[in-house]
């Protein structure tokens, strides 16, 4: 063989990686969606699971890895997005909403510690479970409000409540991590620093982000495209740093988006929409949490996943219906917030990877419990928040004419 | 008056359903208003607190000020981005004033429970029409089948005055006299320059996208109400029209309401200046009523198209063809005179301080469409302007009238 000639086997290139995860998922999702009428991203997700380790094992477990950056880059797009949704003025003006957010989240938190705890699943186990539990899947809704176009107080409602959910579920989460080294038997220091250094960490992050990006956005002037290549600059550095600084990609990009709109006294910055450059991110997001979870686990996980869904949806629901009311919404807004917080995706997977890269063992036995729910809900969940967004008269019904 | 009067709407629309009403012949009946009273009607943008574009929840806004109950009326308009706030009758531009900045301020509170704007304004700088969807009701569902894409393009935003009459054949005369005011009330509300994101080169753009109607323009030159009532038996039997609201005139007759209906205003950037507009209305009336100073005339409907885009093109500064005098006058100019003719008339009805504030504001050229031109050019945002505008309106922000 001439040395110029590619040599075999053939070592895949990220390029290539990415670009493969985007046309599976697009011409995949295409076809899934033509044939069971259901949100395209249920498409990516279920192309991720015939690829991944769980079917074919194109995806095997060491690109699923390697892809996983591109999943930390599309969360992160999507959490600073759903932050600069989080309005500080509205909780306070409606603290109904707050008080709602609250109370679901720690609902769900205790509910589902409670019920686990039940089915013999060790605290500690379910304490971190329970605080995965709390959050609801931002890209799912975010992602089925972006393409129905949806607009309304269920939509502007659900997203607000899921950004405060992720944010408590974090912090439960990153709390626990002092239990999960105490496990393991780390020595004091790492018990009570680790989660500090997490938490104070990534919002410090997300604070210098923030501040940086509200600057450059008045030296630069209002000019939309100059605003746009700049924020999105700014999010893909503050994703690198969080990693490079092992840091939370999900807190500081969520404090970065939130404090990024009410630090921004001036309004300095101009509305940042990723657009279709967003939608691309979103194809690969899908396929690859598809990809990181196996068939096998429903099968494992069996009844506990169900179990767990339904007692997620029951905790959720109760705090929704307790409060929504007072907000002084109309009737049924309730009702369809109940389905459009139900969405559990790649966030809870990035939450159990978190656990699972200090100790694999812990994270193994995590997954387990966890992971069943999410397949579920990776494929009902975005059909649930179409539903409610559809059902609340907040989506758009007609296409219009192809550009 | 007989029991066919209609019931004025319901406060919300959610409940009830807007049918396409027909008309006996009674209800063309003049009913008689006693003095010069006043009502106004504002359609209001409501805006998303993201981006400022338009938002779509009408719907939520209306029932939750349902039930915190509040005067006059809140009702839906044609697409879920709008809200028509309506005053109660006012005999005076102070108590008329008084109702607007209630309303106002039990709106603006609403709104913002829902974490929605609302903004004054003719129309909203950058939305797109085609994401605008049809507010729910079979008479705006029946608008969209006959208009089509013209009926989210309605997504413009005027002030409607009402001012009471004494009976039909008064109502005519004054529709025909109020025609030669119309660039008047056109420049001092002018309010809309921006329209799709760009900047119309107009004071108020929004009267572009009124004209397209086929059954916008004017009253036909009838004399009496006899002879109005046979032209509308006969536009009805011809199937052009099923009631009055069919008609989009600049200016028409309302006989339920015993009124005269003034609709070529922009609704202006604050309830303030919306309550000066109602009061200019009002003194007029009085005066053109009162005084008779002069018959209708065909001319004024001569010169009419060429006066209103004059004045949708460059407000006060345009310029006027006077129909009576046959000369060309600033419009500047004769807003101004005219408030000196009024002004004993204003002082009848206590409008004095209004009218002069008005004439304050004409001398140093003050419009809504140069203020927002102004928020543009020092913000270079679209985005800003539709927020400073709401915060204007929602009186969050220092208030020129």
């Amino acid at each position: 063989m001439p040395s110029f000639l590619p040599q075999t086997p053939f070592a895949p290139n990220p390029l290539l990686l990415f670009g493969f995860l985007l046309l599976a998922g697009v011409v995949g999702g295409e076809v899934v969606q033509r044939v069971l009428a259901v949100p395209r991203i249920v498409g990516y997700v279920v192309i991720g699971l015939l690829l991944g380790t769980g079917g074919l094992d194109v995806l095997d477990a060491r690109l699923t890895r390697e892809a996983w950056i591109f999943v930390e880059l599309a969360l992160g797009l999507i959490l600073f997005e759903l932050g600069r949704r989080l309005d500080f003025t509205w909780l306070k003006r409606d603290a109904w909403l707050a008080a709602t957010g609250v109370l679901e989240s720690a609902l769900t938190f205790w509910l589902l510690f409670f019920v686990l705890t039940l089915f013999d699943v060790s605290p500690l186990y379910a304490a971190v479970a329970g605080a995965i539990g709390i959050a609801t899947s931002p890209a799912v809704v975010m992602v089925v409000a972006q393409e129905r176009k949806a607009e309304g107080q269920v939509t502007e409602r659900a997203l607000n409540l899921t950004a405060i959910n992720s944010v408590i579920s974090f912090v439960v989460v990153t709390m626990l991590l002092a239990g999960i080294h105490h496990e393991y038997r780390a020595d004091w220091m790492t018990v009570i620093l680790h989660p500090v250094y997490l938490l104070l960490g990534s919002a410090l992050l997300g604070l210098l982000s923030s501040v940086l990006v509200v600057a450059l956005a008045r030296w630069l002037g209002k000019s939309g495209r100059g605003h746009f290549v700049m924020t999105l600059s700014m999010i893909v550095v503050t994703i690198g740093a969080a990693r490079l600084l092992e840091l939370s990609v999900v807190l500081a990009l969520l404090a970065f988006g939130v404090l990024s709109r009410n630090l921004d006294r001036r309004h300095d910055l101009m509305p940042f929409d990723p657009g279709r450059l967003g939608q691309m991110f979103v194809v690969v997001l899908f396929v690859v949490s598809g990809a990181s979870l196996r068939v096998e686990d429903l099968v494992a996980g069996g009844t506990l996943g169900v179990v767990f869904v339904l007692t997620r949806f029951f905790a959720k629901s109760l705090g929704i219906m307790s409060f929504t009311r007072f907000s002084g919404v109309r009737p049924g807004t309730a009702g369809m917030l109940c389905l459009a917080l139900t969405p559990m995706s790649a966030l809870a997977i990035s939450m159990v990877r978190g656990t699972t890269e200090l100790y694999p063992e812990f994270g193994t036995k995590l997954a387990a419990i966890v992971l069943s729910a999410v397949l579920i809900l990776e494929l009902l969940g975005p059909i649930a928040v179409d539903f409610a967004l559809r059902r609340a008269g907040e989506a758009v019904a007609e296409e219009k004419p192809a550009v | 008056m007989s029991g066919a009067r209609r019931r004025p709407e319901s406060a919300s629309g959610l409940h009830k359903t807007t049918v396409i009403e027909m008309m006996n012949p009674s209800e063309l009946e003049f009913s008689s208003s006693a003095g010069p009273t006043m009502g106004v009607e504002l359609e209001l943008q409501l805006l998303n607190s993201r981006d400022y574009n338009l938002g779509r929840d009408a719907a939520d806004l209306l029932a939750l000020l349902e039930k915190t109950g509040h005067p006059g009326a809140v009702k839906p308009e044609i697409t879920e981005s709008m809200v028509e706030l309506n005053s109660s009758v006012h005999t005076s531009h102070e108590s008329l004033v008084r109702e607007l900045q209630v309303l106002r301020d039990m709106v603006a509170e609403a709104a913002e429970r829902l974490n929605l704007r609302v903004s004054g304004g003719g129309s909203h700088a950058f939305h797109d029409w085609s994401d605008r969807r049809i507010y729910p009701t079979e008479r705006f569902q029946h608008l969209l089948k006959v208009y089509g894409y013209l009926a989210k393009q309605f997504t413009i935003f005027g002030q409607h005055v009402h001012v009471g009459c004494p009976d039909g054949d008064a109502a005519i005369y004054l529709t025909h006299m109020l025609s030669r005011y119309v660039p008047h009330f056109i420049a001092l509300s002018a309010s809309s320059p921006f329209q799709q994101g760009s900047d119309t080169s107009y004071q108020s753009s929004r009267l572009n996208t009124v004209s397209a109607f086929p059954l916008s323009g004017q009253i036909p030159f009838v004399q009496t109400w006899r002879e109005f009532t046979d032209y509308f038996e006969r536009m009805r039997s011809l199937g052009i029209v099923e009631s009055m609201k069919d008609f989009y005139w600049d200016i028409r007759p309302k006989p339920e309401y015993g009124t005269v209906e003034v609709r070529v205003f922009d609704t202006p950037l604050t309830v303030e200046r919306a309550a000066l507009l109602g009061a200019y209305v009002q003194t007029l009336a009085r005066y053109l009523l009162a005084e008779r100073p002069r018959a209708p005339s065909r001319d004024v409907y001569e010169f009419y198209r060429y006066n209103r885009f004059q004045a949708c093109r460059y407000g006060l500064e345009g310029s006027l063809i006077d129909a009576y005098s046959e000369k060309r006058l600033s419009l500047q100019e004769d807003v101004l005179a005219t408030l000196q003719i009024i002004a004993p008339h204003a002082k009848e009805l206590g409008a004095d301080a209004a009218l002069q504030e008005i004439a304050a504001g004409v001398q140093e050229g003050y419009s809504d469409a140069a203020w927002l031109r102004q928020v543009h050019g020092e913000r270079k945002s679209l985005n800003d302007v539709a927020r400073l505008q709401s915060e204007l309106w929602m009186g969050r922000t220092k208030v020129h009238a």
